[in-house]
């Protein structure tokens, strides 16, 4: 690869693989709560709420374009391993881009650019959330379960809740970039690694 | 640590041993066939067919424990979702039916990636991935992610325990603290590891202009087409019952 300063070389891609990987340690501590059942809807405000904070550390790190996306994609992907779904690959795809260009329009310094691309960004885990709604006829598979299941899911989370996760999910994005900026004014610049 | 997740070296290599392009195929199916309705009312017979493959390669594998713990959650989850409950009253049965509800359609993708992760070398994935084109923008953090996942959760127990003796935990004396103390020493110290994870990479030319060579062989034999022959077939029933 060249040495284009706009270009990704192996140090980028290697920052990309190694924030993902903290990522995905914090989301999947933070998800084992997930298998109390009324949890696995919280997941969809705790997951960007507190991953936030990694992610604005990642922003710091990433300064061309394309960091952000693969990151994000690499996370859609990933979903797949811990057995969320195919969903979320469409999701980090379309919000991954869109918060790098929001990265991209602040040249990748600016604070407040910061703070937006990471409440775009939390809207990836829509994605996780969406199996539960549309499809309806696993309920049929399930032979004994079918009318029980379907009616306390419903009761649990009807239709319109899936929009209200999708917006929840970017405020408490946005909640968790506003913490993750005190995070690191606090922690990380002393610290040199910011 | 690092013969935990995605072990480095070509070793253990006994037993059935499937190309990591079936892998991942097996794990797409799966999670297709769990999370959407593709099945339809064929799904209910198909999911633990395709679940069976990976609980019996683990067996091939002679992947002894995750084999057996594999075993019995597909059975209990099977079995509670084709025995009649429902005689029991409220709240019992509605724990039982979120359990069989999520934790049925988790269980078959995290076996699957159990299977995948714990049986395939970085070199395979690789090479695999190269074989298949794959950019490496996306194979680079990819591996790197395998390799570095173990070491941020050894950290974190680490920190956990040296948090727990100063009484930062739930129910601790100060547990406000809590998720403060976690993360921010996890993050600090993973990204100083990963920084020297970089720059180790670097001085073996990971990123170079050069294009990498792999001793692994990778290649399709007689059980990835079995696989693939299964897979087409599930597919080929779930599209006849819903024509039908």
């Amino acid at each position: 690869m060249s040495n284009e300063n706009n270009k990704l070389n192996g140090k980028d891609l290697i920052n990309i693989g190694v924030f993902a990987a903290i990522y995905m340690v914090i989301m999947v501590a933070i998800s084992m709560l997930g298998f109390i059942p009324i949890f696995m809807i919280l997941l969809d405000v705790l997951v960007p709420l507190i991953c936030a904070i990694p992610f604005m550390l990642f922003l710091t790190r990433a300064k061309k374009f394309g960091m952000i996306w693969i990151f994000t994609i690499l996370i859609g992907l990933l979903q797949l391993l811990t057995g969320m779904g195919p969903y979320a690959i469409i999701t980090s795809f379309v919000f991954g881009l869109l918060a790098d260009l929001i990265a991209k329009s602040g040249k990748y310094q600016s604070r407040s650019k910061a703070i937006l691309a990471t409440t775009v960004f939390s809207g990836w885990v829509w994605g996780d959330f969406i199996p539960m709604f549309v499809n309806k006829n696993y309920f049929d598979s399930l032979s004994n379960y079918a009318d029980g299941y379907a009616e306390s899911l419903k009761k649990l989370c009807p239709p319109w809740m899936l929009i209200v996760l999708f917006f929840a999910a970017f405020i408490a994005g946005f909640i968790g970039a506003l913490i993750g900026q005190k995070v690191l004014k606090k922690h990380f610049e002393k610290a040199g690694i910011a | 640590m690092t013969d935990d997740i995605m072990p480095g070296a070509v070793h253990d290599r006994k037993g059935v041993v499937l190309d990591p392009r079936t892998k991942l195929l097996l794990l797409l199916m799966i999670s297709v066939f769990s999370w959407s309705s593709i099945g339809g009312r064929a799904g209910w017979i198909i999911l633990p067919v395709i679940t069976l493959i990976p609980v019996i390669l683990l067996y091939f594998s002679r992947k002894w424990k995750g084999a057996v713990i594999s075993t019995l959650l597909f059975l209990a989850v099977n079995l509670i979702s084709y025995t009649d409950l429902n005689k029991l009253s409220g709240g019992v049965y509605y724990i039982i039916l979120m359990i069989v509800g999520i934790f049925g359609r988790l269980m078959p993708c995290i076996i699957m990636a159990y299977y995948l992760v714990y049986t395939t070398t970085v070199s395979e994935f690789v090479a695999a991935m190269e074989k298949m084109h794959v950019s490496e923008k996306i194979t680079i953090p990819f591996s790197v992610i395998f390799r570095f996942f173990p070491t941020v959760r050894e950290q974190m127990h680490f920190i956990k325990d040296a948090m727990d003796m100063r009484g930062i935990k739930i129910g601790g004396k100060h547990s406000s603290k809590y998720i403060e103390y976690r993360l921010i020493p996890l993050m600090i110290c993973s990204v100083k590891t990963g920084d020297e994870l970089s720059a180790a990479s670097l001085t073996r030319c990971l990123g170079g202009s050069v294009r990498r060579t792999n001793i692994c062989k990778i290649g399709f034999g007689f059980p990835d087409y079995v696989i693939i022959l299964i897979l087409i077939a599930s597919v080929a029933a779930s599209v006849i019952v819903r024509l039908v």
